[in-house]
């Protein structure tokens, strides 16, 4: 259970309402996140929800004003709405630890290897390691996911080595190739789409991060762990863009605290 | 049955009413930009208000038809010609096989829609056959049409002759007024800056597209806000990044962002973004979220009232 449990209403334009946690980021306060998302789309009392975003600190609510019940002045009654969000978020913050579905480790293959590694020169200055250690430290942790967004498939991950911190170039990059694995202040993440970049390029990884076409378009899902395999650059060429990844199922009773 | 782009224009696409419900994947709605414009030509035809159709934005294309149906033509107002009859915005458009239909110069707004009588037969992807053209998916081919691509249509209708009228035939003409609410961080600017923001006359940048629309004016200063954690970037909303330029956020807009949110675009003026040209000047108007509502609750009665006044 989360040891500061505020949260507070704020209106995000005219159909969205932000749910703001004061708990740091972190897994505990991820997992109610998620929860409390679940929970608002499957709530019989919420009509007229049509997204949940979930964040580090904050899961975004909008709706279709016009779908809300009408108060007595006919006009959509956000107060009620408001009323329903917040019993839900108290019921899911008093719980031990909320339910969230199945969680995998999914072991994600990165070339490490100069030609997709333009700026492992900079990071090697910035952090004073050599290439093989800033490999070996980043491939390491099990990063949990946070959250998905920014661009279709990109995940925001939790828990880059403090060695590793390096800040975002001045100038970003006009195009990152699709699959670059980069460094930004305290953030690691992998490109899904060729799209303008100010991140630190390290690696880039052969799969595909967003999959439109297939039944499960998304490698990851919030609350999984995502481990980064070194491989090399005859592996790189082998690898099928769309080929599954290796994946493990979590056991949930460990995955609290940081693994490694 | 198709139909077959001769020229493809600046960037013409299939759009419909988007991908609601998928931002915690990362997938922003999309969707016809003007989903107003869109909808009264649909409505004209007598579709669904978001059936699948074509946006067509700044310069526009030709098209072939390869049989019979009825279209419209909604939004921007360019002059239009089938084969070498010119032919009006607003208005039921029969078309046989092999007529051509060009758009010329535009004449007010940004993106046209041309609505159809038919159905077209492209996979639908999250339950929507738009073109996502930043994530580059939907659609056909998951891009903005080319030369010589031909969309398979199904269930082609020829519905009777009508138009719209007059109070539904919108006008682009006049500089826009957008109606914000105040902005999730709008507390933590500057009184300076605010009044600043409120005094409007920002232009549309060049480098705005279906992801963002930028502004450029004076420098709003920044310096002094509280650094965000990143969170939901709903369309609409009006960030200030570190070069003081605004940033509108847009129907393709990134879903998660983190810089100080000025202001959001309300939801019954959306659609109205995707009328703003290059070079524009725009100013924004506050209003309560009640006000909102209730000019978003007008829209969809003017909608809602069109097919019986056809």
């Amino acid at each position: 259970m989360l040891t500061d449990t505020d949260f507070a209403l704020h209106g995000n334009g005219d159909a969205a309402v932000d749910i703001r946690f004061a708990a740091s980021p972190g897994e505990p306060l991820s997992e109610c996140i998620i929860a409390l998302a679940d929970a608002i789309v499957s709530a019989p009392d919420l009509p007229g929800v049509t997204e949940v975003v979930p964040a580090y600190q904050c899961l975004t609510v909008c709706f279709a004003p016009l779908q809300l019940p009408q108060a007595d002045s006919g006009e959509p009654d956000i107060t009620r709405f408001e009323q329903s969000l917040r019993r839900l978020t108290e019921a899911i913050l008093a719980k031990d630890r909320p339910v969230c579905g199945t969680r995998q480790l999914i072991r994600i293959p990165v070339c490490y290897d100069g030609a997709f590694a333009p700026d492992m020169q900079t990071l090697c200055e910035k952090s004073g390691l050599t290439a093989g250690e800033v490999i070996a430290r980043h491939s390491a942790p099990h990063y949990l996911v946070h959250m998905l967004g920014f661009t279709p498939g990109f995940l925001y991950l939790g828990g880059l080595d403090p060695q590793l911190h390096c800040p975002r170039k001045a100038r970003p990059e006009l195009r990152v190739p699709a699959g670059s694995v980069g460094i930004g202040g305290a953030q690691t993440g992998i490109y899904p789409q060729a799209t303008p970049g100010g991140w630190q390029i390290i690696g880039r990884t052969p799969l595909a991060l967003f999959r439109p076409q297939q039944s499960s378009p998304f490698i990851a899902r919030p609350l999984d762990r995502i481990e980064f395999v070194p491989i090399n650059a005859a592996q790189f060429a082998d690898t099928d863009p769309l080929a599954e990844p290796e994946s493990v199922a979590l056991d949930q009773t460990h995955t609290s605290g940081v693994p490694r | 049955m198709s139909l077959n782009i001769i020229h493809p224009g600046l960037q013409t696409t299939i759009q419909d009413g988007g991908r609601a419900g998928n931002l915690r994947w990362g997938i922003s709605c999309g969707g016809a930009a003007d989903s107003f414009a869109m909808a009264l030509g649909n409505l004209l035809l007598g579709n669904p208000p978001d059936h699948p159709g074509l946006e067509v934005a700044l310069t526009g294309p030709e098209i072939e038809f390869t049989c019979a149906l009825s279209i419209a033509v909604t939004g921007a107002h360019f002059d239009l010609r089938l084969n070498h009859e010119t032919v009006g915005n607003d208005e039921v458009i029969t078309v046989r096989a092999g007529d051509r239909l060009r758009f010329g110069p535009l004449r007010s707004g940004a993106r046209a829609y041309i609505a159809l009588a038919a159905g077209i037969q492209l996979p639908i992807l999250f339950h929507s056959l738009s073109t996502h053209v930043i994530a580059g998916f939907g659609g056909l081919h998951g891009r903005p049409l080319q030369g010589g691509d031909q969309i398979p249509l199904q269930h082609c209708r020829i519905e009777p002759p009508r138009a719209l009228p007059a109070a539904y035939r919108l006008d682009y003409s006049s500089r826009p007024l957008l109606r914000v609410v105040h902005g999730l961080e709008a507390p933590y600017f500057p009184a300076e800056t605010l009044a600043r923001f409120y005094r409007g006359g920002f232009t549309v940048s060049p480098q705005s597209n279906r992801m963002g629309i930028r502004l450029q004016g004076d420098p709003l200063p920044v310096e002094a806000l509280p650094e965000q954690v990143s969170s939901a970037l709903c369309p609409g909303t009006v960030q200030v990044p570190p070069n003081g330029q605004p940033i509108i956020s847009f129907v393709e807009g990134q879903t998660i962002g983190g810089y100080p949110r000025i202001a959001h675009v309300i939801s019954a003026d959306l659609h109205r973004l995707g009328q703003l040209v290059a070079g524009a000047r725009l100013d924004f108007e506050v209003v309560n979220r009640a006000s909102a509502h209730r000019t978003l609750a007008g829209k969809a009665r003017l909608l809602a009232r069109l097919p019986e006044l056809l």
